[in-house]
């Protein structure tokens, strides 16, 4: 490969390839940083859950790792009051829209949002904000799948993963608040043109979509 | 609001037509669809999936672009179309309390057809008429200055026209 | 038309000729000009039209009509010019035109030589007997650049166009390089009027400077701001200006595509534009080896299909792509890899309006206007409560104080001024304490509002500030595209403490949460539209927190305007027994006569329409707006 690049995140200093993103090459080195719509092989970032924020220095604010690349000489830190902050907030506007039933959830400690909110000390239930509940139905369709929109904090990870390797039946549809994952005409997954490949499922972070246990 | 089997066959007709005008490439995805709208005057998803046929997408991805924009709606719309304007100069002369009269007098909440399918109600975002707020589009007439009761007067003399209309259509059979 | 010969500027001398061939003869007979813009036509311009032209021929008059498009005074519409050129007088504007106005200026004028200036608005030249626009406060004021024709020429004819000197700054242009061309931009310190003020020339040299085979140039026409027209009545008055912009821009970028984006809510401005773009190829001044110059452009026209977001450079990229308009992370910029990847230069109506000026005129020439940060001018769509709404073209640097009371002559109806909000869903509402402030892009920003791209809405003491700053919020949730979390759920949680408060539901500490989400979804936000969504509540709350205050604390709406904390109530002194006017003004039979004759409002039943109040008499006064609505309860109570 072309020349590594090194660089130091928090102090620490690691090497990386050129192009290579700062989220990627903190994970690489066992740094955690929060994320959730992160997809390493998708060279075009959502950068939609806001929640990888880390400081450069030289630049005035806190800004996405996800989307930067790495530079010769980079001095990243990911934890500062401004970025704590930013991740705080981010974490709970997504808290108050997901349900949250971790006991019950086939995500629960595999759950992306449970760790997150081990590793900064946060609250999995909002504090400062009411919850915004959706309330939409839960499709147990299909034969090997569940998807509860509910617990969906649109990260787009499945809707990347069913269009390279699936069956490409999921998608983005509405927007703004009423933005969701859903299939064409919001089809029940059983209705659609899903062939259970459950790659979808492989890439929730958060129980969202899950394999339906076979008992 | 269903549609009926010829509704659902002039669809498809009429999006394979309109396609076929068009390269197949996803650059005239919004372009067809508007057209398709232009001639139904909605895209229904029989419309969706012949394009999406036709331009090799995935249906999902076109519902997802015709769910996503204000200008697409996806079921019937009324005879007539009322748009009520809510931009700034529009809300700030009552463009709510416009809505709020229309929403009673035909019976229906914004975004809603009358059961006849008369009439559709929508809101638009600014039509840029703001010197004349609050203003109606009706059938892309616009209606200037408008009030509860300018709103009462329109809708009386329009069913009187079409009353008419039908009688002397009736008159000439 | 086509010429064979090499040198370009002979070429347009040739069209010119022809143009002002086909002008000409319109100066020879009296000439009626119609304001027949969207404005003009909802205020009845073509029944006013259709008059003139029946009147001209019952009385064998032999005249020339032509539609043409808006000349900003909308609050007048609507507008007809008529010019006598075998009479004494000037051309002269009238305005509030009706078809019974418009037949007696037939008859008088044309036919008898009376030019009935008590209906004249002023006069398009100086003259002895009447006032000009420049003898007004607002016509001192004004400075027409890129709106100079706009209301004065046929904008469905480029013959028009080319006959005021229209594409003579292409044809200059094609005789230079691109890098003096982007040169000439850079050194007017022109910046985009879409709302950010970025340096124009800088954008173009680094699209210039980028290295493709293919490039693109996009007009943004998609002024999705409520409360704003300017580029919808520029489109409908002048296309040609625009588009010989673009062809220039495309010049100096080296593109040899472009796109115009235009909202599809304006079906005339898209008529119109799709018209000129016609015409011009037809002049050979678009298309292939454009005045025989070797360089190929052309344009396609985009209508966007209604998404707020979509003025965001990445997100309108995304729908000609044929997706949703969801922004995507910048860099990279789109003059680097935008439309398919490949450099493209977005650039507001406005702006590329301003390039035939500042390349036929110079740089120093167009810096001699405005502030030396802000050169040029700025078009404002001046609308809400004052006096005379409408656009106008004014140098920056002038006050707030001046657009408000000179150009837009104070507020209506003998209000008071509360606020001008500025810059729409992402500007502010000012107060008076700041009028002075010169309109630029820096001073603007300095106290909380933006530019933007020229909506300017006046609020008087009837408009409730927190209902204000609710609406907008509601706008940009509606218009979110939902793809952020800050963006999307951020702007719900404020959206949904907002509708508490104007409905009495507000807590203490609501402010503070308020001011607490504004910074977080500033700060957290992926495209603008979120990072600037914040804004009207921050500048409401910062200027007008004691109206928030009232609301919380007291659940009283000082202005009178939210529904919920409202009630409609008679005064029975100020009741005129004989009267019943607000009673068949009632949509819901809410209003009754009691045992005195004194009319009643049954406050379950009312839903608050406002009839009733516009329908008594105003020697009555009767019906007034109560707050909170318990006022209702305790009046009565104190009346007996």
């Amino acid at each position: 490969m072309s020349q590594q690049i090194t660089l130091t995140i928090d102090g620490q200093e690691i090497t990386a390839q050129p192009g290579d993103k700062v989220l990627w090459a903190a994970l690489a080195n066992k740094i955690y940083i929060p994320h959730l719509c992160a997809i390493e092989e998708n060279h075009t970032p959502f950068a939609s859950c806001r929640l990888c924020f880390v400081e450069i220095k030289g630049y005035p604010s806190p800004v996405t790792a996800c989307t930067e690349t790495v530079q010769p000489g980079m001095a990243v830190t990911t934890r500062s009051p401004r970025v704590d902050r930013l991740v705080r907030t981010g974490f709970e506007m997504l808290m108050t829209n997901h349900r949250l039933e971790c006991n019950i959830c086939p995500a629960n400690h595999s759950c992306a949002l449970q760790r997150i909110a081990r590793e900064r000390g946060l609250s999995l239930k909002p504090k400062e904000l009411p919850l915004l509940e959706r309330n939409l139905p839960v499709d147990d369709s299909a034969p090997g799948i569940i998807y509860d929109p509910n617990k969906c904090v649109l990260c787009g990870r499945c809707v990347w993963v069913c269009k390279t390797r699936g069956a490409g039946i999921l998608g983005f549809a509405r927007r703004g608040f009423d933005r969701m994952v859903t299939t064409f005409r919001d089809a029940p997954l059983a209705e659609s043109n899903c062939n259970y490949c459950d790659v979808c499922a492989g890439v929730c972070p958060v129980g969202a979509l899950t394999i339906k246990c076979m008992s | 609001m269903k549609l009926t089997e010829e509704e659902k066959q002039i669809a498809v007709e009429t999006s394979r037509k309109v396609s076929e005008l068009f390269d197949p490439g996803k650059g005239n995805l919004i372009p067809i669809l508007q057209r398709v709208q232009g001639e139904l005057g909605y895209v229904p998803p029989e419309a969706m999936e012949v394009v999406a046929g036709y331009l090799d997408l995935p249906p999902v991805e076109v519902y997802g672009v015709v769910t996503f924009y204000n200008q697409f709606r996806t079921t019937p719309p009324g005879k007539h179309q009322v748009k009520v304007c809510m931009g700034t100069a529009c809300h700030v002369k009552g463009g709510h309390i416009i809505l709020d009269s229309w929403e009673r007098r035909l019976g229906i909440k914004v975004g809603e057809t009358t059961e006849d399918r008369e009439y559709s109600l929508e809101r638009v975002a600014c039509v840029g008429c703001c010197t004349l707020a609050p203003v109606t589009l009706y059938d892309e007439e616009v209606i200037p200055k408008i009030t509860p009761t300018k709103v009462d007067g329109l809708l009386f003399s329009h069913q009187l026209a079409d009353k008419q209309q039908k009688e002397g259509n009736a008159g000439e059979k | 038309m086509k010429n064979d010969n090499h040198d370009v500027s002979s070429a347009l001398e040739k069209i010119k000729i022809c143009a002002s061939a086909s002008w000409q003869p319109l100066l020879e007979k009296p000439l009626i000009m119609v304001g027949a813009a969207t404005c003009g036509r909802a205020a009845g311009a073509l029944e006013v039209k259709r008059t003139i032209m029946a009147e001209l021929e019952r009385l064998n008059i032999d005249a020339n009509v032509l539609e043409v498009g808006c000349m900003g005074h909308c609050y007048a519409e609507p507008l007809v010019v008529i010019t006598r050129p075998d009479s004494d007088f000037p051309p002269i504007c009238y305005g509030y035109v009706t078809e019974g106005i418009a037949s007696r200026l037939v008859q008088d004028y044309l036919g008898e030589g009376d030019p009935c200036l008590e209906y004249a608005l002023a006069a398009m030249e100086v003259n002895d007997f009447i006032p000009t626009m420049a003898d007004f406060p607002r016509g001192l004021i004004e400075k027409k650049i890129i709106m100079d024709y706009c209301g004065l020429i046929d904008p469905q004819n480029i013959e028009n166009y080319l006959a005021t000197g229209g594409y003579k700054a292409l044809c200059s242009v094609l005789r230079q390089t691109p890098e003096s061309i982007v040169q000439t931009m850079k050194d007017s310190g022109l910046r985009g009027r879409g709302g950010a003020g970025f340096p124009t020339g800088v954008k173009w040299e680094t699209c210039l400077k980028a290295d493709a085979k293919e490039k693109f140039i996009i007009c943004n026409a998609d002024e999705g701001d409520p409360g704003a027209f300017m580029d919808r009545t520029i489109l409908e008055s002048n296309p040609h200006k625009m588009i010989e912009g673009m062809i220039i821009a495309a010049y100096a970028v080296g593109a040899a595509r472009g796109y115009v984006y235009v909202r599809a809510e304006y079906p005339l401005a898209v008529e119109r534009i799709r018209l000129a773009v016609k015409q011009v190829r037809e002049y050979y001044l678009l298309g292939k080896s454009i005045l025989d110059s070797g360089f190929d452009f052309d344009i396609e026209i985009f209508q966007g299909s209604g998404a707020f977001v979509c003025g965001e450079e990445t997100a309108l990229i995304a729908s000609i792509e044929g997706e949703p308009g969801i922004p995507h992370h910048r860099p990279p910029f789109p003059a680097i890899a935008g439309l398919w990847g490949k450099p493209t230069i977005i650039d507001n109506v406005k702006t590329l309006c301003y390039v035939p000026h500042i390349i036929s005129r110079g740089a120093d020439w167009f810096k001699s206007t405005g502030t030396p940060e802000s050169p040029g001018t700025a078009i404002f769509a001046l609308a809400g409560k004052v006096v005379n709404t409408g656009l106008a073209e004014v140098p920056m640097g002038t006050t707030l104080n001046q657009m408000i009371y000179d150009v837009g002559s104070g507020i209506a109806g003998g209000k008071t001024f509360k606020a001008v909000q500025i810059g729409g869903p992402s500007g502010g509402c000012l107060p008076e304490s700041v009028l002075e402030t010169p309109i630029d892009f820096d001073s603007l920003k300095q106290v909380g509002a933006i530019m933007g791209s020229g909506g300017m809405v006046v609020l008087d003491q009837d408009d409730c500030m927190v209902e204000i700053a609710r609406y907008f919020l509601d706008f940009t949730q509606k218009e979110s595209c939902g793809k952020c979390t800050f963006c999307r759920l951020g702007t719900k949680h404020m959206l949904n403490i907002l509708e508490n408060i104007t409905k009495g539901k507000g807590a203490p500490g609501d402010i503070e949460k308020l001011l607490t989400l504004a910074e977080d979804i500033k700060a957290g936000s992926l495209c603008n539209l979120g990072k600037t969504a914040p804004n009207p509540v921050l500048s409401t709350i910062k200027y007008f927190r004691d109206e928030y205050d009232a609301h919380i604390n007291e659940k009283r709406c000082p202005s009178l305007m939210c529904k919920d904390l409202i009630a409609y109530y008679i005064l029975p002194e100020k009741c005129e027994r004989s009267c019943d006017a607000c009673v068949g003004s009632c949509p819901v039979e809410a209003i009754f006569s009691n045992e005195d004759r004194i009319k009643v409002i049954n406050q379950e039943k009312c839903v608050k329409c406002d009839s009733c109040l516009l329908a008594c008499p105003p020697q009555y006064r009767a019906v007034v707006k109560l707050s909170p609505p318990e006022e209702v309860a305790a009046r009565e109570k104190g009346k007996k």
